[in-house]
């Protein structure tokens, strides 16, 4: 088991922390490509989501998964910016019952992500194009939007909710 | 001016969004500003996407379904951005890159507005995008995301 307090204070001594903090001009940055992530993310999940749940049935599931190679990027650029802040201000997170709130939904919705490649994904693009689709994937499309959707919550909220800022 | 804004400023509605000790005060309504962010922004990152030819399998004619989802959630972002203006509007006003979120934000409306049109006129038959839909969609795009970085600078510059 990692001690998160030793690891707090060996992530926040580092040479890329001080160098993170030392700098006017990368939180800024980074927090504004971490808004421009995160409207990937939110838009085309949410609308593979959607159709998961059964709306916007004109479009088939398959094509609304073209989509998706988007919504990793954003992910990708939002985990990257978001390991910045991590290790720029590693206490101010770690110690944060609600980021770890935030982290939690973010495993929730890979877990699911990664329940429905695993087991319902192939019977979905195999049904008819504009066909409803079954029960199991419209929960898994649930699951997914609100946990994102808690995601945001989370991370907007981690200055006023939290107990560590 | 300056005691118009002031008066705006230290009205009560301006002083229990900025004051209030209240969760459902300035952190809701700057959450609820974010959520409607990834509404607006999102909704037209898929449009505009799909039209810039990345997912060609989503029938064009679909997209127009996306429009609604992006008024209501501007609507959303229009009154909790006055509210947040208010609570906070000598300093808004006299930051230059305020004036250029909002033109942004103008231009990506107006272009938005242009591009709901333009798919109504088509009808179901579109197969191909017409070359001016596809400038407006990367317009869009950009325009967009010019606005989210005017918006985070504002609490930098």
């Amino acid at each position: 088991m990692v001690d998160v307090n030793s690891f707090v204070q060996w992530l926040g001594a580092t040479p890329v922390a001080t160098w993170l903090n030392q700098s006017t001009w990368i939180w800024p940055f980074c927090e504004t490509l971490h808004f421009i992530g995160l409207t990937l993310v939110l838009g085309i999940t949410g609308f593979f989501d959607l159709r998961l749940m059964g709306f916007f049935r004109r479009v088939s599931v398959a094509a609304a998964r073209d989509l998706m190679p988007l919504a990793l990027a954003g992910f990708a650029i939002n985990l990257l910016t978001g390991l910045v802040f991590l290790t720029a201000l590693p206490a101010q997170y770690a110690h944060n019952r609600v980021w770890w709130f935030k982290v939690g939904f973010l495993m929730l919705a890979g877990l699911n992500a990664l329940l429905y490649e695993t087991t319902l994904s192939a019977k979905v693009l195999a049904l008819e194009p504009h066909a409803d689709t079954p029960r199991s994937v419209k929960l898994i499309g649930l699951v997914s939007l609100a946990s994102w959707l808690a995601v945001l919550y989370c991370g907007r909220m981690l200055p006023f909710l939290g107990d560590a800022y | 001016m300056t005691d118009i804004l002031a008066s705006i400023e230290g009205s009560a509605l301006a002083v229990w969004t900025r004051e209030s000790p209240s969760i459902w005060g300035y952190p809701t309504i700057l959450t609820l500003h974010t959520f409607g962010l990834a509404f607006v922004v999102g909704a037209n990152a898929v449009v505009n996407f799909a039209l810039l030819g990345f997912a060609p399998r989503i029938p064009i004619p679909t997209l127009r379904q996306l429009f609604p989802i992006m008024w209501w959630a501007f609507a959303l972002n229009f009154v909790t951005g006055v509210l947040l203006f208010m609570s906070d509007a000598t300093t808004k006003a006299g930051q230059w890159v305020f004036y250029v979120k909002l033109a942004l934000i103008a231009v990506a409306l107006f272009v938005a507005r242009s591009e709901s049109k333009a798919l109504r006129r088509q009808g179901d038959a579109v197969v191909n995008v017409p070359a001016n839909l596809r400038t407006l969609a990367l317009v869009s795009l950009v325009v967009w995301t010019g606005a989210i970085v005017a918006g985070r600078l504002l609490a930098y510059l």
